[in-house]
């Protein structure tokens, strides 16, 4: 079994705040907890030197930016070759997110698009890759909703 | 938008704690500058929040899968009339533990989930689950367990 990082209570509660708002201020966290502000800083940094907690950024809305199509793709591919293809969708600029995957498709993506003539270009660039079967396509609707605080986490020690 | 409020959102994209003051210094702008600047991007909805990038690895999960829904035709048309509000499919998806990413979608499927799972137990779990929500006509799963955190820059769980 894979050892899961220490992390207790106010572990979770500082992640909670900071997936909320990752500008919370930590003397406002620390008065939640019932702890030093300096107790919240220590444990923010050793969730970051432990890699629990990657960084935090900004959510940024893509069409401020001109880029108004999110879509997901399902590739089918030679199963041979996935590594392959992968690198050869990977190095799109608006590809966001490729992974292998197991299922009815072997690699799944995610790409941030000018508008849906893009999306098709995209899509035809993919298909014209020789090991490359079906590609299904998914545009995702404008209301794409983000939870990151649906992470559960089961394996916080008890007080 | 103008060079400065590119300057500051990148600054903020990779660490989006730094404090103003900082990036005041780094710009050779004003604090206010930069505390106004962010206000209005905040504002505009450009900058639609912040968050910590969590590696679901280390707190136990060992997979990521998508589902892809097919909703009930009256299901789908149900919601058609007012589109701004998500569907009752969707609505019960955001609120399950796991689930990370919801959205409608257009082409071949109607809707598409992403979720966390501990393990293939907890997976078969979740499919489970989903396919119990009414409405649910048929749904397809892929999942993947090398790359478990999604963390580009205008999409970040």
């Amino acid at each position: 079994m894979p050892s899961f990082a220490n992390i207790d209570e106010i572990d979770v509660r500082i992640i909670r705040a900071l997936q909320k708002d990752a500008r919370a201020n930590f003397s406002h966290i620390a008065k939640d907890c019932g702890v030093s502000t300096d107790t919240i800083s220590k444990r923010f940094k050793r969730m970051k030197r432990n890699g629990i907690a990657r960084g935090t950024t900004v959510l940024l809305n893509p069409r401020s930016f001109g880029y108004d199509c999110v879509s997901s793709f399902g590739i089918r591919v030679d199963h041979l070759h996935v590594g392959e293809v992968i690198d050869f969708v990977d190095e799109l600029p608006e590809i966001v997110f490729c992974t292998p995957s197991l299922g009815r498709h072997n690699i799944f993506a995610i790409a941030v698009l000018k508008d849906v003539g893009r999306l098709e270009q995209v899509k035809e660039h993919i298909k014209r890759h020789p090991k490359v079967g079906e590609v299904m396509t998914s545009i995702w609707v404008d209301e794409t909703q983000l939870c990151p605080e649906n992470f559960e986490f089961q394996h916080i020690k008890k007080k | 938008m103008d060079e400065t409020d590119l300057a500051i959102i990148d600054r903020l994209t990779e660490d989006a704690r730094t404090s103003f003051r900082q990036i005041a210094k780094e710009l050779s702008i004003s604090p206010d500058t930069v505390v106004n600047r962010y206000t209005t991007l905040r504002e505009q909805g450009v900058i639609r929040g912040s968050t910590v990038v969590i590696d679901p690895k280390k707190i136990g999960y060992q997979a990521m899968a998508v589902f892809m829904i097919d909703a009930s035709p009256a299901n789908v048309i149900a919601d058609e009339s007012n589109s701004a509000a998500p569907s009752q499919i969707l609505e019960k998806l955001i609120r399950m533990p796991s689930i990370i990413v919801a959205t409608k979608t257009i082409g071949d499927h109607d809707i598409l989930a992403i979720g966390v799972a501990r393990d293939f137990e907890h997976l078969i779990c979740l499919r489970d689950i989903i396919m119990r929500i009414p409405g649910i006509k048929d749904l397809e799963v892929s999942f993947w367990v090398k790359r478990t955190e999604i963390c580009p820059k205008y999409l970040v769980i």
